[in-house]
């Protein structure tokens, strides 16, 4: 479609909006109410411009000439347009630098001033403000308005991590608008009218798991993020742009940093992944990164007690511990969101001793890589027929995200010269969903549950025969179709059903119909499939019987990674296990496996404990010597999600003494034994990664590259030999919040209380629990102190517990026998 | 150059030897200032109230051309403020050594809580005695670090080397 915006000429495909026809030819207008990836409508009233266009004559069907140029008559809208709502049209004319529309934005800007505190220097908006920045373009510089300004709740807390100024509100209505468009949560809006009209919520807080992404797309400083209120100025932070390896799916991140500390995380942009969203988990979970008791300095056992040395000391106490181990004795195990140069290092380092027990941890039963088609964010997108298996909004919770664009039925758009579209003409607000095709598997009621046209709640562990039936139903109906009656043959693959997998025979074939009739359809499962290798079979079973594509979300930010790159052991035989007494020596990157009372027994008597830590724990308790680890916000390097897209990992300038990441420790254990390993620094492990996945991750782009799946011969010579799935009652569930780092999260922790133990009602009334009760229970061994939350999502005689880095996803035994009360202890569940 | 130059000159400094001396024999004579001489900061309260005006906007470290200035704020207290407002200066530091008083903090200031004074007598020993906190600014603070050790060593009061002065922006302080 062809337009003039000024004197530009452009050519843009229709249902454009004005908006961006005008940023697409390098002009400007101002706006506050219009958001990427939101619906446009026209709130603010700030966009303006002169818009016109040409006329058909309706009886001729010809355009109407000027007659005085002979050319198409431009015929003017009688009033300035708001042009985030306004299409564009065959021949339109915009003019947004006429003195009409700069005296109505002019006009606009006063009176959205009117009302709006002259705080800015107490604001933590300041100076990053739109309203401050449009004020100052397209203001008149003074004020006319002599009469009291509106009052209203200053800091109002909407929840516990985000504070709303409600006199600082110019009714944009991007908040309201973005909790029922975007996760879906409809949890905000507008009370009362007119000037009076302010944002609250019924509810006691906001109960979201996305809330904190309204921070970042207030224009003005209404809603902030509590954890960094006051904390700094704007211009006063260094921003490091990064990957969040809180979760496999990647999200863009924005850490500003200030004085060596973390003041507050902000969402990136990646349009591929986390277009402009993040997570709580992830927003509010940094606190700890700048907790007094980070472990800042080597520490080595001297009589009994940890005494902080100078690393090359630390390393040489390494050496001759190491040395006196049988090499083939030694376990290495690194967390499994280290980077993929942690990986490396990690290699080099298990290579050096010369052992096979090198692995990473948390490592679910089966593969985390898909195998034949994989499935990106946008194919989930995309998708018009989703299988669901476990529980995406707290195991990667873009994830989830990417699910509810895909029920809108709106592909992502193109970017156009200045980026993501300000105005999509094509989202509006209340869309109808498409919930029909997203079918959702958990063995309890889920999050996502709530989005689905079909809900399917097998018995906890029990996805491997649910997988297995609708396999062996999909290849009846097949095989059904050539048999001389399809019909009765239909019948006859549904006799066999049995309705305690979870779902009815009826359920299932209009499930396996429903993927059958999609184009496009995506199986996605985590960690209750994974857990059981068996399960995964029949996933990828299913997957190919039915054509879809898969993604998989493994248990940490880069499970996929470092099984990619081959951070295994070298015989099942070697995986990691804490509680085995063939080993002699461990060397541990971020793990604790001594909560376990078992573990700490063993590891009494191991010749050498060797611990890389940020925080002291019950392992560095025992450990020989301690090394300081950095967190994720401080790692530069390289991350895989679940989609398998290669991310930068960059380091926030954080005040962490003498912490380096798993490169940092290889590099100082191969000065002190005299070598120099492969991995001993970022850029000599991605020289390594350049080798074997032909990329380099010096040069990787901000919003990533897809890394080609590995060969199916390569991952024949590597594959993962399946380990047994476990048993047990409590069902450990993946967890949104990082619970390892709750208690020094002050303000996660109060927003979404500790971590809680789950069960049916009626399962509480029997063992006489209460709402709120803290309690401490062994969950397969490790005594987890937990706050009781009787839920009716859960099944009886299934007991939820969050995952911890030790404790991975999936059945573990519970001994509620040994459950004790903490006594006169409560506390809120939220 | 002739003679009669010599002699013009000559009666120049002759003259002088006429005239009162301008030297002031500090530190034994007081040294006066003009009223907009700028010297060592103060930080002022409201004299009604007695709240502290700053508010830890950083904007007077935003201005600052030598980064000069480091401030932490933090929320009030509604019930103990010690600021008017929302958020006040939990931490205000100015390095004296790298201070140019330029006066611009105080032209940034939107509430006018720092202002230039007239105390010049800054010199020290260490590095960390130039880092002055708001311990060391706040109004009612009289002196330098350094003529406030010696005072308190010797056991009489700061004696600053200012003649009596006045600056009508300075609120609360008095030479």
């Amino acid at each position: 479609m062809k337009i003039h915006v000024n004197d530009v000429p452009l050519d843009v495909a229709p249902g454009t909006s004005v908006i961006d026809a005008v940023f697409a030819a390098g002009y400007d207008v101002p706006y506050f109410c219009s958001q990427e990836y939101m619906s446009p409508i026209g709130a603010c009233r700030m966009c303006l411009a002169r818009v016109g266009a040409p006329r058909k004559d309706r009886a001729t069907g010809e355009w109407i000439l000027d007659e005085a140029t002979g050319d198409a008559k431009i015929f003017w809208f009688p009033n300035p347009m708001a042009t985030c709502t306004t299409q564009v049209m065959e021949g339109m004319v915009v003019d947004t630098l006429s003195k009409e529309v700069k005296r109505a934005q002019n006009g606009m800007v006063e009176f959205t001033l009117v009302n709006h505190p002259l705080d800015c220097p107490t604001c933590d908006k300041g100076g990053a403000c739109e309203l401050q920045d449009r004020a100052y373009e397209y203001g008149t510089g003074e004020s006319r308005f002599v009469f009291d300004k509106r009052h209203q709740e200053k800091h109002h807390a909407l929840s516990e991590a985000i504070t709303l100024d409600r006199e600082r509100c110019i009714h944009c209505k991007r908040c309201v608008r973005y909790f029922e468009e975007v996760p879906g949560d409809e949890v905000l809006d507008f009370i009362e009218r007119g000037g009076h009209t302010y944002i609250g919520t019924l509810e006691d807080g906001l109960p979201s798991p996305f809330s904190g992404n309204i921070t970042d797309i207030c224009p003005v400083g209404a809603l902030l993020d509590s954890t960094s209120r006051f904390r700094g100025r704007n211009w006063e932070y260094h921003h490091t742009d990064t990957t969040s390896l809180d979760d496999p799916s990647g999200a863009a991140l924005r850490i500003d940093a200030r004085t060596g500390r973390i003041e507050r995380i902000k969402a990136g942009l990646n349009d591929e992944v986390n277009k402009t969203w993040i997570d709580d988990g992830t927003r509010f979970g940094h606190e700890y990164a700048d907790h007094a008791d980070r472990i800042t300095l080597p520490m080595v056992r001297k009589d009994g007690r940890l005494e902080p040395v100078a690393w090359s000391e630390a390393m040489r106490v390494v050496r001759d511990k190491l040395g006196g181990v049988d090499g083939t004795k030694v376990g290495v195990a690194i967390r499994a969101d280290a980077t993929l140069e942690e990986g490396v290092a990690a290699q080099a380092l298990a290579a050096h001793l010369g052992t096979g027990r090198l692995d990473h941890a948390p490592r679910p039963a089966a593969s985390v890589l898909p195998g034949g088609a994989p499935a990106t964010l946008r194919d989930v997108a995309t998708s018009d027929g989703l299988l669901v298996l476990g529980d995406p909004t707290h195991e990667a919770a873009i994830v989830d995200l990417r699910i509810k664009d895909a029920l809108k039925g709106v592909p992502p758009a193109d970017l156009l010269p200045h980026g993501v579209p300000i105005a999509d003409l094509r989202l509006t607000e209340r869309m109808p969903r498409k919930t029909e095709i997203l079918t959702v598997v958990a063995p309890y009621r889920t999050d996502l549950m709530k989005h689905a046209g079909r809900t399917v709640t097998p018995p906890a562990g029990g996805e491997g025969a649910l997988l297995r039936a609708l396999l062996a139903l999909a290849h009846a109906r097949t095989e059904a179709q050539g048999a001389s009656d399809p019909g009765k043959a239909a019948d006859a693959a549904l006799a066999g059903w049995d309705d305690a997998v979870g779902m009815s025979a009826a359920d299932a074939a209009a499930l396996l119909d429903a993927l059958a009739a999609a184009e496009a359809p995506v199986l996605i499962w985590g960690g209750f499939v994974s857990a059981d290798p068996d399960a995964d079979a029949a996933a990828r079973a299913l997957a190919t019987a039915v054509g879809a594509k898969t993604l998989i979300l493994g248990p940490m930010a880069n499970a996929a990674g470092l099984e990619r790159i081959g951070v295994l052991p070298s015989h099942e035989r070697y995986a990691y296990d804490p509680a085995s007494s063939e080993v002699r020596a461990w060397i541990l990157g971020d793990l604790d496996p001594a909560q376990d009372p078992t573990v700490a027994k063993r590891f009494a008597d191991l010749d050498a404990l060797i611990v890389h830590a940020a925080f002291e724990n019950a392992t560095t308790a025992l450990a020989d010597v301690v090394l300081p680890a950095v967190t994720g916000y401080e790692k530069e390097g390289s991350t895989l999600n679940a989609e398998g897209r290669l991310l930068p990992v960059r380091a926030a300038p954080v005040e962490a003494g003498a912490a380096t990441d798993f490169t940092g420790v290889v590099k100082a254990y191969g000065e002190a034994a005299g070598e120099r390993l492969e991995g001993r620094s970022v850029r000599s492990a991605r020289r390594v990664l350049k080798k074997r996945l032909d990329v380099d991750l010096a040069e990787l782009p901000d919003d990533g590259r897809l890394l080609p799946p590995a060969p199916a011969a390569a991952r024949g010579a590597r594959a993962l030999p399946a380990r047994r799935a476990a048993t047990g009652s409590a069902l450990v569930v993946p967890s949104l919040v990082r619970i390892e780092h709750l208690d020094r999260n002050p303000t996660l922790l109060r927003e979404h209380g500790g971590p809680t133990l789950r069960m049916h009602p009626s399962d509480a009334h029997a063992h006489g629990l209460t709402r709120g009760e803290v309690v401490t229970v062994p969950v397969g061994g490790i005594p987890r102190r937990l706050v009781v939350a009787p839920d009716d999502g859960v099944p009886e005689g299934t007991w939820l517990v969050p995952t911890l880095p030790d404790q991975p996803v999936g059945l573990h035994p519970l001994d509620l026998d040994a459950l004790r009360r903490e006594r006169g202890e409560t506390a809120e569940v939220a | 150059m002739s003679v009669l130059g010599i002699a013009k000159g000559m009666g120049v400094t002759l003259s002088h030897l006429f005239k009162k001396p301008v030297t002031v024999q500090y530190p034994e004579e007081k040294v006066d200032v003009q009223a907009r001489f700028r010297g060592r900061h103060h930080l002022l309260r409201h004299p009604d109230t007695g709240l502290e005006k700053c508010i830890g906007c950083s904007l007077c470290a935003a201005a600052c051309p030598a980064y000069a200035i480091y401030v932490e704020a933090a929320e009030n207290d509604p019930d103990d403020p010690t600021s008017a407002g929302e958020r006040y200066a939990s931490i205000y530091e100015i390095n004296m050594l790298r201070c140019i008083f330029c006066g611009f903090c105080e032209e940034a200031c939107p509430t006018g809580a720092i202002v230039l004074g007239h105390e010049f007598e800054l010199a020290d020993f260490r590095y960390e005695n130039f880092v002055y906190g708001k311990d060391d600014m706040l109004v009612g603070v009289k002196g330098s670090k350094w003529q406030r050790r010696e005072a308190e060593r010797a056991g009489r009061d700061v004696e600053l080397g200012l003649a009596p002065s006045h600056r009508p922006e300075l609120e609360g302080v008095d030479y």
